[in-house]
């Protein structure tokens, strides 16, 4: 077979003006659904970036015991270092801590009550992996649970942290099934649409099979259209999504943020992998439309 | 030399119903037959054997000395090339016009745009509807839209032209017209096959008559009628 590229392009374009409905409908639905999905992905997305930067504020506190010989606290000090879950030591001595305890409790009745010292030196951890944090604090207990020598107290909001991370797991799993039942939801949904609109044109298929087309040159055109389809209707989906996240959900966003008290959030549209979503999305919106086609034409094709 | 020569044939359908037995069947290049015979008795089945619309279930089938039943997938299209299929409800395609419906059967074989431009005008002239080219089906009457149908299965100028009760929807003025086409057609050396029940066409034209019945041959007459 000659491929001629003015008949197909051709026929592909006569036919999406006079089966105008038709496209209409399927670029629509093609648009609604991935902009459905895409609006869920981002969002999805989001959250999980939001969860990951309240995570990476895990931090533990190792208390210790005023008597600790400073021989034992470097030998501690040291140690913590070596351990892989950790990324960050830093000491904080009994005076330092007073400072701080004062300057965060400035002007306060508090303060005139304190005599001496009574703040703990520590050390404050910051973890690699936050997930691991029940671990690390477990290395400061000896086999029976009582704590080490010169620690007097472990303190990472213990109650607070697991159901964080038992929460982030859940919605991380339901997000991916309703993600995953949204994409079925859009192949049925574009498929069907698109089936119909094949199905609309059986006569001319027949027609072309019985006076001796080949069944690629019957099937061209329609490829084509049902990519046509698929990807203008997520080329669609996609503006409509830009402009959704980068004026509402970023305000959005910057209103929980700034309420919150969240540092170092991932804010949307800082990020790369939503220009992934984009492309994905459309892609994912051509590859249905051809695959569609492809699938819809099988039934006709074979007369 | 045989255009067209079907030997045992039998074509049994999915649900066992048995379309044709047995039959055995020659036609010379440049003959006009008719296949009579009421509902059901095999003349669609024998049409669409010879298009490979569907395959045999035993025996083979020869189209200008070549076997077709063994024939690849591929090389189907080919075969429907060299066959104009005309139908008794046309099958054109309502939102193309009448040069567009014609010009199509051109256009999906791969014919260069020059060979259309020539040919369709001179097959839509030969079936007397050179005016009507941007007409659309619906314009036209029925007995119009048969002359397209035959000029879409025609303007490839295959060999033989297969036509399946081309009058079935037609009142006997237009259908006579409808045959004097067919005439002219096979006088330029096209051999044609037009399977109808209409007594009168056949009994005027007297031509070579081929009746089935309960899919087997009954009768095969050089210049018949319709019924004796």
């Amino acid at each position: 077979m000659i491929f001629r590229p003015k008949y197909f392009f051709g026929e592909t374009f006569i036919s999406l003006r006079r089966n105008f409905l038709m496209f209409f409908t399927a670029i629509t639905t093609v648009a609604i659904t991935l902009f459905i999905v895409g609006l869920f992905l981002i969002l999805v997305y989001d959250v999980q970036g939001i969860l990951t930067s309240i995570k990476g504020q895990v931090e533990v506190a190792v208390y210790l015991k005023d008597n600790i010989t400073d021989e034992l606290k470097s030998y501690l000090e040291n140690e913590i270092k070596g351990w892989d879950e950790v990324s960050e030591v830093k000491y904080v001595s009994k005076d330092q801590a007073l400072e701080k305890f004062k300057k965060e409790n400035e002007g306060s009745e508090i303060l005139k009550e304190i005599q001496g010292n009574p703040l703990p030196a520590s050390f404050e951890l910051k973890l690699k992996s936050p997930e691991k944090v029940e671990q690390v604090a477990l290395r400061f207990t000896d086999k029976n649970g009582n704590y080490i020598e010169g620690v007097d107290e472990v303190i990472y909001g213990q109650n607070y942290v697991q159901k964080l991370f038992s929460i982030t797991a859940i919605a991380g799993t339901i997000a991916f099934l309703i993600i995953i039942v949204l994409l079925l939801a859009a192949i049925v949904l574009i498929f069907n649409t698109i089936r119909l609109s094949v199905h609309a044109r059986r006569k001319e298929i027949e027609v072309m099979k019985l006076v001796g087309a080949t069944n690629w040159f019957v099937r061209l055109p329609f490829l084509f259209e049902g990519f046509f389809e698929g990807f203008v209707g997520s080329l669609i989906s996609v503006i409509l999504l830009y402009f959704i996240a980068n004026y509402l959900l970023i305000r959005g966003e910057k209103a929980i943020v700034d309420t919150m008290h969240i540092k170092d959030l991932a804010i949307l549209g800082n990020n790369n992998i939503i220009v992934y979503i984009y492309a994905g999305l459309i892609l994912l919106g051509g590859l249905i439309g051809i695959f569609s086609s492809g699938f819809a034409l099988k039934r006709y094709i074979k007369v | 030399m045989n255009m067209i020569e079907f030997r045992n044939v039998t074509k049994v359908y999915e649900d066992n119903n048995t379309a044709l037995k047995n039959i055995n069947l020659t036609i010379k290049k440049g003959e006009f037959i008719f296949l009579v015979g009421p509902s059901g008795s095999g003349k669609t089945t024998f049409i669409k054997l010879l298009i490979k619309e569907i395959p045999v279930t035993s025996g083979n089938i020869f189209v200008a000395g070549r076997n077709i039943c063994n024939l690849k997938a591929s090389r189907v299209p080919q075969l429907r090339r060299n066959i104009g299929y005309v139908f008794q409800d046309f099958k054109l395609l309502p939102n193309k016009t009448i040069f567009e419906n014609v010009a199509f059967a051109l256009e999906v074989i791969g014919k260069p745009s020059y060979v259309i431009k020539v040919q369709v005008p001179q097959v839509l002239k030969l079936v007397g509807l050179a005016n009507r080219l941007n007409s659309y089906p619906h314009q036209l009457s029925a007995g119009e839209q048969q002359r397209v149908s035959i000029a879409r299965a025609f303007v490839n100028r295959p060999p033989i032209l297969l036509a399946d009760e081309p009058t079935g929807n037609l009142d006997p003025t237009t259908s006579e017209g409808i045959m004097r086409l067919l005439s002219r057609i096979n006088l330029i050396g096209t051999t044609v096959a037009m399977a109808t029940h209409d007594k009168s066409i056949v009994n005027s034209m007297r031509r070579r008559v081929v009746e089935l019945e309960e899919g087997e041959i009954i009768r095969d007459q050089k210049r018949g009628v319709y019924g004796v």
